[in-house]
């Protein structure tokens, strides 16, 4: 839940909805938390069941690869471990709000969110010395292109990244006090994560290649100073040279001074504005209209949204959710052994086994034990490829074993050993079961449906 | 990518690759001496059954769930050999999420609608509990089938509960845990301990001591309490010790999932 405040406000902040999840949309939502047995509030969305997840692009990557800080950084931006007691009760990280870096539109948690997308940081679960005493949830921002948005917070109240990460960590979260190599790696992580490329935009922001008539006709519009107030214009806050912002704060009617949000991307970022109280861009164009008294026509309006959506757009920005990607990133974070085993890194070593061990173990789940009525057929493959995660777990928990007795050789040959399982026998496995797995929308959407027909005769009774 | 059965075996290979196996132990009549416990724990779940038939006949609610919650704890008892000696009695008496008859199916009428009228669910499971039951003085029990069985409840017990667990529309999945727990204690102590005392008594202390941590941490108030990354480790480095023991032990590495071998 890292720069949660940052982004936001001044004129639009993200859209997203509509366009680009329609195919999660067309899918049952994931089941929520749930019962009276659980560390967070009743039917709580974490969306961590969702089979489009946002596509991760990463500036290293394009420069040939990333670092080991990058990867720790990553680690700890995926592991509950870094926070306190409650979210690792609950098994959330920071990537349970920032998915993959990006956001999460459908995050909704009771009493603590107005609306899914939004979060109270100054609420009383997670940290109740941070309690403010008043529910004033803040849009959950997109990470992409971070690193050139500063200054952060939804108003914008801190320059440094990294002191913003420890606040999120320490005074958001109650989490323990992280040492200064992984706070230096979750800085280093979100600074790596970039923005969707978006073709239609070229040198200094201009919007370039087959553009349309009515996305023309909007770039004007947005450079065009307000009629009442000439030195002001949509292009003055959000610069579109400059990431689409201005690293300032402003008032835009919304209740206060807050940050100007880059517009970049800004389609899968809904919903809109510092407490997330508009779902598109119609209704933060809207907004501006009334405030500003543009007296923008229907058609200026519509030629504003059509410009929006052009910049804010990005290619390819989500990714059907598979065993493969999930392998992909769980490879990643277990690079930090190579380096952490021989040097004997008890502390990296325990994050990276319990990061990951939690991470196998949901991975597990999504292949049908027989007892599941959700999925009939593949009861062999679904076994193999249980039993091949749960080897994996425990190779991992072999060398934790292991380094902390200071056996440093054991741990190398037992990290050997899971570098081979996961090179082809574990992949080969997990892709043999996959028709029965919940990575196949029929199947997911048949476990999830039923779960929720479950917990509401639940809701229905009470 | 490579072939289904070739990668199972690379798997194997790699993970059986400098283990060790030593003369088998006299372990029959030990597994022998689990079975009046087996016999114990189903009896306690078919009592606690046929008292919930009782209950839903009469139309009392809270009677019936009384009753499900006690034969529940006869069978969490019982899961070390349910899944890999009677896999499909198992699957038709705990399916779920929402299977037609068995325990979640009653669970979720009587805790989640409120309803009473189960008393044909509670036939079905009546009818299942009393045919397990009638097996299990017969049924042949394998040393190898229960260590199996106690590792893969190991295992289980440490997976995370952040949704509320199995049992989660009851709000008993903490009993279950602590059930589960007991019958791993009953059947290593039972069956295993003395003979892996003898042969490598350092390993049997960890192995006691692992269990012990484990017990300690499903002992809460409520499962928002249960430490989940102590639990988890618990519950890895017990499977990790077992596995270690199965070789001492003279038994083959137990399975993680109920799969023939």
């Amino acid at each position: 839940m890292m720069v949660r405040r940052a982004c936001i406000a001044a004129l639009v902040a993200a859209l997203g909805f509509g366009l680009l999840i329609a195919g999660a949309h067309d899918r049952l939502a994931a089941f929520p938390i749930d019962g009276d047995q659980t560390a967070l509030p009743p039917k709580t969305e974490l969306n961590e069941d969702a089979l489009d997840k946002p596509r991760e692009v990463f500036r290293s990557e394009i420069a040939g690869g990333k670092s080991y800080l990058i990867n720790l950084g990553n680690l700890a931006f995926g592991s509950p471990s870094i926070l306190g007691d409650v979210a690792r009760q609950a098994g959330m990280s920071c990537g349970t709000c920032h998915v993959n870096g990006a956001g999460n539109a459908k995050f909704f948690m009771p009493k603590m969110s107005t609306r899914p997308g939004n979060f109270d940081t100054t609420g009383s679960l997670f940290n109740p010395k941070a309690n403010n005493f008043v529910l004033d949830p803040v849009r959950i921002p997109s990470l992409r292109g971070a690193r050139t948005l500063a200054p952060y917070g939804v108003d914008g109240r801190m320059p440094s990244l990294r002191d913003f990460v420890h606040n999120v960590i320490v005074n958001e979260f109650s989490g323990p006090e992280p040492s200064p190599a992984i706070l230096d790696a979750i800085v280093a992580y979100i600074q790596d994560i970039d923005f969707l490329p978006n073709p239609s935009l070229g040198p200094g922001g201009h919007l370039v290649g087959k553009t349309s008539e009515s996305e023309r006709r909007g770039e004007a519009l947005f450079a065009k100073p307000f009629p009442h107030d000439p030195g002001l214009s949509c292009a003055g806050c959000h610069v579109p040279s400059g990431a689409f912002a201005d690293h300032q704060q402003h008032d835009v009617g919304s209740g206060g001074l807050f940050k100007t949000p880059t517009l970049r991307n800004a389609d899968f970022n809904a919903p809109y504005f510092h407490d997330g109280r508009f779902d598109s861009y119609d209704q933060v164009v809207a907004h501006f209209d009334r405030i500003f008294d543009l007296g923008l026509s229907a058609q200026d309006r519509r030629d504003l949204v059509a410009y929006l959506t052009a910049v804010g757009d990005g290619t390819l920005p989500y990714e059907h959710d598979g065993a493969g990607g999930s392998l992909k990133e769980i490879n990643e974070f277990a690079s930090v052994l190579a380096t952490a085993i021989p040097a004997g890194d008890k502390d990296v070593v325990a994050l990276a086994v319990d990061t990951i061990g939690h991470e196998l173990r949901e991975l597990t789940e999504r292949y049908p034990d027989r007892k599941n009525t959700s999925v009939s057929g593949g009861e062999q493959e679904r076994g193999h490829a249980r039993t091949a995660l749960k080897e994996v777990v425990l190779t991992l928990r072999r060398i934790d074993m292991a380094v902390t007795e200071g056996r440093i050789s054991d741990a190398s040959a037992d990290y050997r050993i899971y570098r081979s399982l996961m090179a082809a026998a574990v992949p080969a496995l997990l892709a043999g079961a996959e028709p029965w797995s919940l990575f196949n929308p029929a199947v997911h959407d048949q476990h999830y449906g039923a779960l929720r027909q479950v917990m509401q005769s639940r809701h229905t009774s009470q | 990518m490579i072939d289904v059965r070739v990668a199972g075996c690379i798997v194997l290979l790699l993970l059986w690759t400098g283990m060790r196996t030593a003369d088998a132990a006299p372990l029959d009549e030990a597994a022998e001496r689990y079975r009046p416990y087996m016999i114990e724990g189903i009896g306690d779940a078919l009592t606690g059954a046929r008292a919930l038939r009782e209950r839903a006949a009469a139309k009392d609610l809270a009677g019936a769930k009384k009753a499900w919650i006690s034969a529940r704890a006869g069978w969490e008892r019982s899961e070390v050999f349910t899944a890999g000696f009677v896999p499909e009695l198992d699957s038709r008496i705990d399916a779920w999420p929402n299977a037609d008859s068995g325990f979640h199916a009653i669970e979720a009428k009587l805790f989640g609608a409120g309803r009473a009228d189960v008393e044909s669910d509670a036939d079905a499971l009546v009818e299942h509990l009393n045919n397990l039951h009638g097996k299990l003085h017969d049924m042949a029990l394998t040393p190898q089938g229960l260590l199996d069985g106690t590792v893969r409840l190991a295992y289980e017990v440490g997976e995370s509960k952040a949704d509320g667990g199995e049992s989660r529309i009851s709000g008993t999945s903490l009993d279950d845990m602590c059930n589960n727990v007991a019958g791993i204690d009953f059947a290593y102590r039972t069956i295993f301990a003395d003979a892996l005392k003898a042969a490598d008594a350092k390993l049997a202390d960890t192995v006691a001591s692992r269990i012990e941590q484990l017990k300690a941490s499903v002992a809460a108030p409520d499962l928002p309490h249960v430490d989940i990354r102590t639990l988890r480790r618990a519950s890895e480095e017990l499977v990790v010790a077992l596995q270690a023991a199965s070789a001492r032990l003279g038994l083959p590495r137990p399975t993680l999932e109920a799969l023939s071998r």
